[in-house]
């Protein structure tokens, strides 16, 4: 059962998916059990709905990948406890939503999916990660660029992708994460979205998104394999990553399809450290 | 020949680039804005508002401008085409 969230939709109105998050935001409030904001009156009213969100955990429905209703919360500096995005859910569940604005039997549908998730999302057991496997001192090199300073662990069972994540290798079994390039690029990480457990990624497939205020990106996982656990801790926290993105910051954890392939494609220690490096100077100058 | 290297493979022999589909882009410029490689260029007085003017300043792999386009007018290349090409290529550079 889905209850005392304070819900923030965008409410777009003049696009299906924006009707479509303020459906599913007043059927939630309608069960009486959740508060709702509006996205317009907030602009007005941060008093009123400052206090609800601090009451309440956030859901935030966003109808687009313009993301106002996240962009709003970001701006009010709320933390956002869970995120659906409208137009992702009808891909994923192969919906077409219509090019005009009336719930029609798609969105009905859909409005009924999601809300079924949301219920089931509440009543699942956490996976756990098997702690003993991933316990190691990290070694690590550093270097500084202004008042910034990036870490990259030594450890030989850590290997890179040329994107900035990072994958430990362990038995069958590979953690995995971000640097510290991204972490920072990033600055204050505001929301987590972990990938579905039991999913399989390919290598370089995407394995979750980051979101800060400044931008968005997704983890481009280093190996292949099946999803069999997430860092649950980040749902709540996720400024863990901006803390250490090696060790409580941890992504995921993936059983392993083909890592001698995979392998082929990633890089150790040496050579990550000194394209680091290098993207920080192009970047940061 | 490439200024950068992506895998040891010269950048401008990977095909990785974001594709507008104008029939939806709205010219509302997020992709740009977000965008920190320059991948895009706005031409404000021409008919298309919008161009791909640097493909090779995208990070392979990386698809975040699609994931923030609101009416979801860009796309990208197949993942594991790219990475099979990616692998092809390495041989084909190894045993030359």
């Amino acid at each position: 059962m889905v209850e005392n969230y304070a819900v923030l939709p965008c409410n777009g109105l003049d696009k299906c998916a924006g009707v479509i998050s303020g459906k599913i935001a007043k059927k939630l409030y309608e069960n009486g059990k959740n508060e709702i904001i509006c996205p317009v009156f907030y602009r007005v009213a941060d008093a009123k709905y400052n206090k609800i969100a601090g009451e309440h955990p956030l859901l935030v429905i966003d109808g687009c990948p313009t993301r106002c209703a996240s962009k709003l919360a970001a701006e009010k500096n709320l933390k956002i406890s869970k995120k659906i995005l409208i137009t992702e859910e009808a891909k994923s569940h192969n919906i077409e939503l219509s090019s005009g604005l009336r719930i029609l039997e798609n969105e009905k549908s859909l409005i009924e999916i999601i809300l079924n998730g949301l219920n089931k999302a509440e009543d699942k057991t956490p996976q756990v990660s098997d702690e003993t496997t991933f316990s190691c001192n990290f070694d690590y090199e550093t270097f500084q660029n202004g008042k910034f300073i990036f870490r990259v662990p030594k450890n030989p069972e850590i290997y890179y992708n040329e994107n900035d994540c990072w994958a430990w290798v362990s038995g069958n079994r590979a953690r995995i994460g971000v640097t510290d390039f991204v972490q920072q690029n990033l600055s204050d990480i505001l929301y987590f979205t972990p990938p579905e457990i039991g999913a399989e990624i390919d290598q370089f497939g995407e394995v979750g998104d980051i979101e800060s205020s400044k931008a968005l990106v997704a983890l481009i996982s280093p190996v292949s394999g099946k999803v069999v656990a997430i860092n649950e801790s980040l749902i709540q926290k996720p400024e863990m990553i901006n803390e250490n993105p090696y060790e409580l910051g941890w992504v995921a954890e993936i059983e392993l399809a083909d890592f001698e392939s995979d392998k082929e494609l990633l890089i150790g220690f040496d050579k990550y450290f000194e394209l680091m490096k290098k993207k920080v100077e192009n970047t940061n100058g | 020949m490439s200024e950068t290297t992506f895998m040891g493979v010269e950048r401008d022999k990977i095909d990785w680039k974001p594709t507008i589909d104008y029939s939806k882009c709205d010219y509302c410029m997020e992709c740009t804005n977000f965008c920190p490689h320059k991948v895009f260029e706005v031409r404000e007085n021409e008919e298309i508002k919008l161009i791909v003017r640097n493909p090779d300043n995208c990070v392979v792999f990386c698809r975040a401008c699609s994931k923030i386009c609101g009416p979801d007018a860009l796309s990208f290349p197949d993942k594991n085409a790219t990475t099979q090409r990616i692998k092809e290529i390495r041989k084909e550079e190894n045993n030359g």
